[in-house]
């Protein structure tokens, strides 16, 4: 209840800005799972050990406890996987598409929504090549895009490379943890 | 009642035409703004507010995953736009003082037709129950059944109507008044 007023009173005052697509998902399956045509959704459905244990590396749990990955094929040859993930800010959420090659490493990362407030800012840190120090990161290791940007941008891109971050970093604990273990 | 548009200076008749106008264009752009993101039928509003608050699917006991083929047309179909608590609070924050002053707008615009009293009581009750309804209804798909979308529909419906019937009495009472018509 706590949470809820509070939560309320947030968004009274905050008056969070409508959702944008930046880029339209399809655009950024054919980015990230280049060559693919042939596609499968995973759908990672946790239990509640497995959520704690996700919560706590990177406080965070996916909507409705269910994980949805997606792998691409070209022939029988794997092309990689996929994850749409949300960020909830305080200004509203941002989805990051998170994309994976088959050693498992980061391909590439693309902003694919914000909010009207927020648009600037990622085209800003997109600008400044944030996406860019993503690459080939591995489940393990932390991503440090605001870090990089640090000096070079706007402090508002800066921000929202730190969300942007937190991202990644849910997408790179999902993967590493329930791409190849879990029980179909 | 000295209050009377058909009767009222030129200036006052095109103050209340333009704000029926603007207000009109306004609803228009609603409307287009509803069929984007709600819809007009039961199943996409209860989709839209009911959300998966609604159902809370038990975890299961050990991590399962179930595979599905995907293709690119899947990826491209829009998602159901899905306003959370939080969204609709902040809806409800700045639509429904909004709803009001409009209604109120309106419903002066009554005040100043000749209309019979109960007329008159009925469309004013209108202007301002449909907000509620429209509201209420979200809020009741939201937390007490996907059936009250219904609710919502008949709220936005009833605010279309108020409008239309108030601009049509108001355009005809203004600019083509009829002889013999008394309050």
């Amino acid at each position: 209840m706590k949470q809820l007023i509070l939560t309320a009173a947030l968004a009274a005052v905050l008056h969070i800005t409508p959702a944008v697509v930046l880029v339209k998902r399809p655009d950024a399956v054919q980015a990230l799972l280049p060559g693919a045509d042939a596609y499968l959704a995973r759908e990672v459905h946790l239990s509640n050990l497995d959520a704690h244990r996700l919560h706590q590396v990177v406080d965070w749990s996916p909507e409705d406890g269910v994980l949805t990955l997606y792998t691409g094929k070209a022939g029988a040859t794997a092309v990689g996987a996929l994850e749409f993930v949300r960020v909830d800010t305080p200004h509203g959420p941002i989805e990051v598409a998170v994309g994976f090659t088959p050693q498992g490493t980061v391909r590439g990362v693309i902003v694919t929504k914000a909010t009207v407030e927020m648009k600037p800012w990622v085209l800003e840190a997109v600008a400044a090549g944030l996406t860019n120090h993503y690459r080939e990161l591995k489940p393990g290791e932390v991503p440090r895009g605001a870090a990089a940007l640090a000096g070079h941008t706007g402090s508002l891109a800066e921000y929202i490379a730190g969300e942007v971050d937190k991202g990644v970093a849910r997408a790179l604990a999902a993967y590493g943890t329930f791409y190849r273990t879990a029980k179909t | 009642m000295s209050y009377d548009l058909r009767r009222a200076d030129a200036r006052i008749k095109w103050l209340v035409t333009c704000l029926l106008a603007t207000l009109g264009l306004s609803y228009v752009f609603g409307a287009l703004m509803v069929s984007l993101y709600a819809g007009f039928t039961p199943e996409r509003v209860a989709a839209t507010y009911a959300g998966p608050e609604m159902t809370m699917p038990m975890p299961p006991e050990t991590t399962m995953v179930v595979t599905r083929p995907m293709s690119m047309t899947d990826f491209a179909r829009p998602e159901t736009h899905a306003v959370d608590t939080n969204l609709l609070i902040q809806d409800t924050h700045v639509h429904v003082p909004m709803y009001g002053v409009i209604a109120a707008a309106l419903a002066l615009v009554v005040a100043g037709l000749s209309l019979q009293r109960a007329w008159a009581l009925g469309l004013i009750t209108v202007l301002f129950a449909a907000p509620w309804l429209d509201f209420a209804g979200m809020w009741l798909t939201k937390f007490a059944s996907p059936h009250f979308a219904i609710a919502t529909l008949v709220g936005g419906w009833a605010m279309g109507a108020g409008y239309t019937v108030v601009t049509a009495l108001a355009v005809k009472q203004m600019w083509f008044p009829t002889k013999g018509v008394d309050r």
